[in-house]
């Protein structure tokens, strides 16, 4: 891709352009918008995963019985891609253990436990004069310090996005208000109320970045939120986007489209073509750590569903447990049928509730069954192609579903379903019922799970190649040395202790055999005549 | 883990398989009624048994097919079919010749080939073609009360009178004797609402210009025009309801619009006819609303539709004008049916972040 050609694109001025596709859920936002962002009282134990984020796990400095404080460092970031992790209230270490966290793969995860001790004694906070007067390096420092990653859901550590953006040379910077899943309203309430915040963290992020320009993207339904922005963007060089209210325009991919009108290239990275996209909620993070010190122990997260009688945002300390923040709402366990952590579109279903908050938590939604009743059984695909017309990627999902129910995995990656973000838009709109995102996970997995396959067969093919090879080799040695011991047995031992003289005196030795046999003959021959 | 895991998304959309066939039913009911008011109780008739001998196959064939009774047969699909195959009935034919084709549109056209979602052709349009190859003169002719088409102040259709004639026509058994039949179908012979303008359609409409007939006079003379304006809102409601794209509809009209019109010559004593007759004085509404937009059967990426109904706008002028079959939309809509699988091969949307859309056999790109 030619970055001039892009840049030039991105330099035009900046309007909201259409997605790909999309779908307008039913918002259900109102209901915990009602009240303001609640803080959480300090729960009795905290569990503090080691990995929050994508990358390597942090690696622990304290020990069990130690005490610690607020904002301490309890974990540094060890290896590529990692995080680290600080304590979010003080107390003592309980333990350093395997604990249940949320995820998709393995549900136990190493984890700190920390025992708040309820004092929330805090340690000094290294306050800076004036971040302005810092350099860029200096700014990344101190957000890599901060134990930040993507508060969106992504968990990518901010520094390393940044870090590799600065590397490559970022024109726009977009920071994503837009929060399409239809339930979650953290980032929505966040800008209502910390508008000011948002954008001074919008401002950091850019000048950590070198970004020419800066952009908060967010719904235009979001009226409180957008004015607050405007009032806070009076006297900033941020701009604001209104995007349209549509499913899913807050993904990485389809933000980039609905601002700058440019697709991210299948084989590249929004960098690629000088973008950058920040969370919200990562901008607040950001304007916390630079300007105050703080590191990333607590976010904003939405509490939501029936069973919930007073569902609403609270800024929560990591670590705390599902369960707690559950109670803080007044849960109706009779009508509480499961949980979610994320959207209700993308988010992970939880096992169990005893599992912790973490970085990348921004809705837990307690299920009931009259809001989320069981899957209907599956009937036919009809080919309607609502799925089609709902795909933001432009897919079309109701080949790649044939294709997936035959296992012919050639034709599904000819339809490129690696181009599947997993929105859900498709299994949204399918008016028969039919699990289609499940398709196409197990059809991704059979995809990686061949292509290991063929890997390994490669790696074992070439390994016995060459085995067979080295044998074939040896037993060629041992051919040669064979020969040469029925052939001559003592000549090949004698040949170990071998010298010039030695052979000349046997060729003269051969020679004058050879002479005296031919003289022999000759004698002989005159003999008869 | 006792806790039965769901993975996202979570949340659904309110429309479900079995209430858009319902509402497909539902769009069809303006075209129904107006044409039961111009042309008796013919086409209900018809409805009727196609939708009752539909339920009774369908119920066969999945037990046939060891499926879930109940399950299957409540997605409403063989009630889309048997309706829309009633419509396209000549009003007026024996009772077997209805059964023997919706018959064939449900064993053959539907589950031989493994039933909803995997038939290649239009079920209904498979049963009306077997018909009409097999049965070439019932299916021409349509017989509709006489005296409808005789006098339009003093005879309704919906009275005692017409619907003794339509049960008659449709049960000839029921007569006392084989007269009366006889009496009912002479002279009432007319063009099926799927055969067009170059049968009597074209000619009852030209005399309804001449005379000057009014618009909603209960004649069979304008009655045509009604029956499709009746199709169109249907369809239109559809498209409302976005129960189908514009795409399919869209590209047939007006293929069959600019055909007609780049073709017509005034005063000239050939066929081809003038763009409202091609619009309204034939079935081109509910082909384009009603039939070539069953989605199982059609091409599924936009562009795909629109070259889809390209091709099936073609097919039912050129059937119409210079065809021998009398019928266009069946054929032509069958013939769509066989590109659907090549459209949806090579018309596939570009993906985001690609390029262009990939080709047959093309190798992909790594890395």
């Amino acid at each position: 891709m030619n970055q001039l050609q892009h840049s030039r694109k991105i330099a035009r001025k900046l309007r909201a352009h259409r997605i790909f596709g999309g779908i307008k859920p039913l918002a259900l936002k109102a209901r915990s918008l009602r009240s303001r962002i609640m803080p959480t009282p300090i729960p009795e134990m905290l569990i503090l995963p080691l990995l929050q984020h994508q990358g390597s796990p942090a690696a622990p400095i304290v020990n069990v019985g130690d005490q610690v404080l607020k904002y301490q460092l309890l974990a540094a970031a060890e290896g590529p891609l990692s995080v680290p992790v600080h304590a979010p209230t003080s107390g003592e270490i309980a333990a350093i253990t395997d604990a249940p966290v949320p995820g998709h793969g393995k549900q136990s995860q190493r984890c700190i436990l920390l025992r708040a001790d309820g004092v929330d004694n805090a340690i000094g906070l290294l306050l800076l004069p004036d971040h302005r007067a810092l350099s860029h390096w200096q700014l990344l420092e101190r957000v890599n310090a901060a134990g930040i990653c993507g508060l969106g859901g992504a968990g990518f550590p901010t520094a390393e996005k940044l870090r590799s953006s600065i590397e490559r040379g970022i024109e726009l910077l977009i920071i994503n208000g837009a929060e399409c899943e239809p339930y979650i309203s953290a980032d929505e309430a966040l800008i209502r109320e910390r508008a000011a915040a948002v954008v001074s963290g919008a401002e950091i992020l850019q000048s950590i970045c070198l970004a020419d320009r800066c952009v908060i993207a967010i719904e235009q339904d979001k009226h409180d939120a957008l004015k607050q922005l405007r009032h806070s963007l009076e006297s900033s060089s941020v701009e604001l986007l209104e995007l349209p209210t549509k499913y899913p325009i807050g993904g990485e991919k389809q933000i980039i489209q609905a601002v700058t009108g440019l697709e991210v290239p299948h084989d590249a990275l929004p960098m690629d073509i000088g973008v950058l996209v920040q969370n919200a909620g990562t901008a607040y993070a950001v304007h916390d750590a630079i300007t105050e010190g703080k590191p990333c122990i607590s976010r904003i997260t939405t509490l939501t569903g029936t069973p919930l009688q007073t569902p609403k945002n609270f800024e929560a300390l990591i670590g705390t447990p599902v369960s707690f923040m559950f109670e803080l709402c007044g849960i109706e366990e009779s009508r509480h049928t499961g949980s979610i952590m994320g959207g209700s579109l993308m988010g992970l279903e939880l096992v169990r509730t005893d599992v912790p908050l973490i970085k990348t938590s921004n809705c837990l939604i307690a299920k009931s069954r009259a809001e989320f009743p069981e899957a209907k059984p599956e009937q036919a695909c009809i080919r309607c192609g609502f799925c089609a017309t709902a795909c933001p990627a432009r897919l079309l999902p109701q080949q790649l579903y044939a294709y997936s129910r035959n296992q012919n995995l050639e034709q599904l990656e000819q339809l490129n379903l690696a181009d599947c973000i997993e929105c859900g838009a498709c299994d949204y709109v399918c008016p028969s019922h039919i699990p289609l995102v499940q398709y196409y996970r197990a059809s991704k997995q059979a995809i990686s799970s061949r292509d290991q396959q063929r890997q390994l067969s490669a790696h074992w093919q070439r390994r016995f190649q060459f085995h067979q090879y080295r044998l074939k080799k040896e037993a060629d040695g041992l051919q040669e040395e064979e020969r040469a011991h029925r052939i001559a047995p003592e000549a090949a031992h004698q040949a170990r202790g071998f010298s010039r003289d030695k052979a000349r005196q046997e060729i003269a030795a051969a020679v004058e055999r050879v002479a005296t046999r031919r003289r022999n003959t000759i004698a002989s021959s005159r003999e008869s005549d | 883990m006792t806790i039965a895991l769901t993975s996202s998304p979570m949340q659904h959309g309110q429309l479900e398989t079995n209430r858009l066939m319902l509402l497909v039913i539902a769009a069809c009911l303006p075209g129904v009624g107006i044409g039961t008011w111009f042309f008796g109780y013919g086409i209900i008739i018809n409805i009727t048994l196609a939708v009752l001998a539909a339920m009774v196959l369908e119920a066969m064939l999945l037990t046939l097919r060891k499926r879930d009774l109940k399950f299957y047969l409540s997605d409403n699909s063989a009630l889309v079919t048997a309706v829309l195959f009633g419509i396209a009935m000549p009003p007026g034919s024996p009772w077997w010749l209805v059964l023997a084709g919706i018959a064939f549109a449900i064993v053959i056209g539907k589950h031989a080939y493994g039933g909803l979602g995997q038939n290649a052709f239009n079920p209904a349009m498979c049963g009306y073609l077997f018909l009409l190859l097999s049965f070439p003169l019932q299916m021409t002719s349509w017989h509709i009360p006489s005296d409808a088409i005789v006098d339009a102040a003093n005879f309704s259709p919906l009275g005692w009178q017409g619907l003794r004639q339509s049960m008659l026509l449709s049960f000839p058994f029921l007569a006392a004797d084989a007269a009366t039949v006889q009496a009912t179908i002479d002279g009432l012979a007319m063009a099926t609402p799927l055969i067009e303008s170059k049968m009597a359609a074209q000619n009852a409409l030209l005399t309804a210009r001449d005379t000057d007939l009014p618009l909603f006079a209960r004649s069979s003379d304008t009655g045509w025009e009604m029956v499709n304006i009746g199709y169109l809102l249907g369809g239109l409601l559809l498209l409302y309801k976005r129960i189908i794209s514009w795409h399919i509809p869209v590209s047939i009209i007006g293929t069959v619009t600019l055909l007609s019109l780049l073709m017509y010559a005034p005063g000239s004593t050939s066929i081809v006819g003038t763009t409202y007759l091609h619009l309204f004085g034939s079935a081109t509404m509910i082909g384009a609303f009603f039939i070539a937009t069953d989605p199982v059967s059609a091409a599924t990426s936009n562009l795909g539709r629109i070259v889809y109904g390209i091709i099936i706008g073609v097919s039912i002028y050129t059937i119409r004008v210079w065809g021998s079959y009398v019928d266009s939309i069946a054929i032509a809509v069958l013939f769509g049916n066989f590109c659907a699988p090549l459209l949806d091969h090579y018309l596939r949307p570009r993906v985001y972040g690609h390029q262009r859309a990939p080709l047959l056999g093309e190798k992909r790109r790594t890395g």
